[in-house]
């Protein structure tokens, strides 16, 4: 047979056609993660709490390179989703928040903050069914939090934000975890997207429910309680009507709270003594910060946790181990 | 003369097949097995009145998530068989109760509600919805073995396939139904169901599908209807 030129057409189409789905098939994958989030629903704490959002933090992305012709590089920015669900959660969960991008705003609203919030993102790990033949996909975050009081906060030489370790009121980790199984027409972006807004709405129901009872953190807002009474913060919302801080943080009541008290894995090296806020790399915890596992900071959360206990764990698949994670997809 | 002759029978034979196929699915497709139970307790005999229901799936399980349009067929199944029922959207519910129904804190029993009314924005949200049951469902469904082959090609104005696949597909869920006034457990419903697919292919390939969690749906619909309708 021979081939006219609109075969000869035809068939060049279709080797482009298979060449385009060949490099597709092998092209890096990009997520940008977004979500619609909600707001806590609680008594918002009587607390004036500055956040400080490092760059790494409200930049986060993490890069994990194709290992193989099946595989492809995957690059999932988070930082802008972590600051937009955070700012909606702290705002729920604090009377009032401020945000300190700079020295300026420091030295203006310092005065009546009662502490600042440092988060970053210490790990990130992730899977997809290509990776693990499970038809899940996972991702599973680190989270490492920083309570500092206004007076910790400097300004380096070149502008950025720092703090004294030593001067850190609270250094607590949260995980968190988010999962989404396969479906039809689903593409790997869309599914890696979900799990990313699980994970995150997973922190901060990890983060509510446990705030409270972190030693550190209970131990700053029993100083709270009667120095708020006295009216000494700016805000002037403090009386004497003015509840106990822990009073409505936390009941877990839910499957891994008695499990989900994290201890921080890195105790050994001391800490530097000035942490750069922009710096990605964190001081090593103190282990004394660590939450307890019996250390219930209230009643409420007492009875939580004795009515959580007979239900089952954290699912298996929390944790890196148990779920495989890749090991090279960390953070970047 | 006799040449339109020759082609009818053609034409006849590659019709009769493809009413064989149509024939096949419509048999096929329909072949599900399913097993239902229950065990209830507290029936309301006037049934809930102006209260409402709301259906959750549990997703704190390692390997599988309760499908959220799994959860959602069953609230149509029973808002479409008495429309005087309401059934709260499963996400919203989710989104206005934020972070107390999340997988790591929902509550794993009906006295954990206890520890959620101690907070009085939730308390307050509840008394708006009017909630009277709470019902959640555990279970997943699954593709089960696959056999057969298929072949498919592409070429310069031709593409098509040739070849048989068969799978299996399982679905098993649990609905657990908490009396949300005496927070209590009320009642277990658990759907089995089974069936197999198959998917021919002459050129075109053609999925029969059995309705294995539509199955499932309606099972467990119609017995949860059954529970709070008055009228059935």
């Amino acid at each position: 047979m021979i081939l006219g030129p609109d075969s000869i057409g035809l068939g060049r189409r279709v080797v482009l056609l298979c060449l385009v789905l060949l490099i597709a098939g092998c092209s890096s994958k990009q997520v940008i993660v977004e979500g619609n989030f909600p707001e806590p629903l609680l008594d918002p704490l009587p607390i004036t709490m500055g956040v400080i959002y490092p760059p790494a933090f409200a930049q986060h992305e993490f890069f994990d390179e194709a290992k193989g012709r099946a595989d492809s590089d995957w690059l999932v920015k988070t930082g802008e989703a972590q600051v937009a669900f955070w700012d909606i959660l702290l705002g729920g969960l604090f009377q009032e928040v401020v945000h300190i991008d700079s020295w300026a705003t420091a030295q203006a609203e310092g005065g009546r903050l009662d502490g600042v919030l440092i988060p970053s993102i210490a790990e990130l790990q992730y899977t997809v069914p290509t990776h693990t033949n499970v038809k899940v996909y996972e991702i599973w975050m680190r989270y490492e939090f920083r309570l500092v009081d206004i007076a910790a906060i400097h300004q380096q030489e070149d502008g950025a934000l720092s703090f004294n370790p030593d001067d850190r009121l609270a250094e607590w980790p949260i995980t968190a975890y988010g999962k989404t199984p396969t479906a039809f027409l689903q593409s790997d972006e869309e599914a890696v997207n979900l799990a990313a807004v699980v994970a995150l709405r997973d922190a901060g129901a990890h983060f509510i429910t446990t705030f409270g009872r972190t030693p550190g953190v209970a131990t700053w807002l029993d100083g709270l309680s009667p120095r708020q009474a006295s009216g000494e913060t700016v805000s002037g919302e403090a009386s004497a009507a003015t509840p106990k801080p822990t009073a409505g943080a936390a009941p877990g009541t839910g499957a891994n709270e008695a499990r989900e008290q994290d201890t921080p894995q890195d105790s050994a090296s001391a800490p530097a003594a000035s942490v750069a806020i922009d710096s990605a790399s964190m001081p090593a915890p103190h282990s004394a910060d660590a939450p307890a596992t019996n250390d219930p900071a209230d009643s409420v959360n007492a009875v939580a946790e004795q009515a959580s206990s007979t239900v089952q764990g954290e699912p298996a698949g929390a944790t890196p181990e148990a779920a495989g994670f890749n090991e090279q997809g960390g953070t970047r | 003369m006799s040449l339109p002759r020759l082609h009818r029978p053609s034409r006849l034979g590659f019709a009769s097949h493809w009413s064989a196929v149509i024939f096949a699915a419509l048999v096929l497709g329909g072949c599900v097995n399913a097993t239902v139970d229950e065990m209830t307790y507290n029936e309301p005999a006037a049934g809930i009145g102006e209260s409402s229901v709301v259906i959750l799936g549990r997703r704190h399980a390692p390997d599988y998530d309760t499908e959220f349009d799994f959860i959602e067929c069953i609230g149509d199944h029973i808002h479409s068989g008495d429309p005087s029922i309401e059934v709260i959207n499963e996400l919203a519910f989710i989104n206005e109760l934020y972070p107390w129904f999340e997988p790591r804190t929902a509550p794993m029993q009906p006295r954990a509600i206890d520890q959620l009314l101690q907070l009085p924005p939730v308390a307050q949200r509840f008394t708006e919805m009017k909630l009277e049951y709470m019902i959640w469902i555990d279970g997943n469904t699954v593709d089960t073995e696959s056999t057969g082959s298929m072949s498919c090609g592409i070429g310069p104005g031709f593409a098509g396939c040739f070849g048989f696949g068969t799978w299996g597909t399982e679905s098993e869920y649990e609905a657990t139904i908490w009396d949300f006034t005496d927070k209590v457990e009320v009642g277990r419903v658990s759907a089995a169901t089974s069936g197999q697919n198959y998917m021919p292919a002459v050129i075109v390939p053609i999925p029969i599908i059995a309705p294995v969690q539509g199955t499932a749906c309606d099972s467990l619909g119609d017995q949860l209807l059954e529970y709070l309708s008055a009228h059935h």
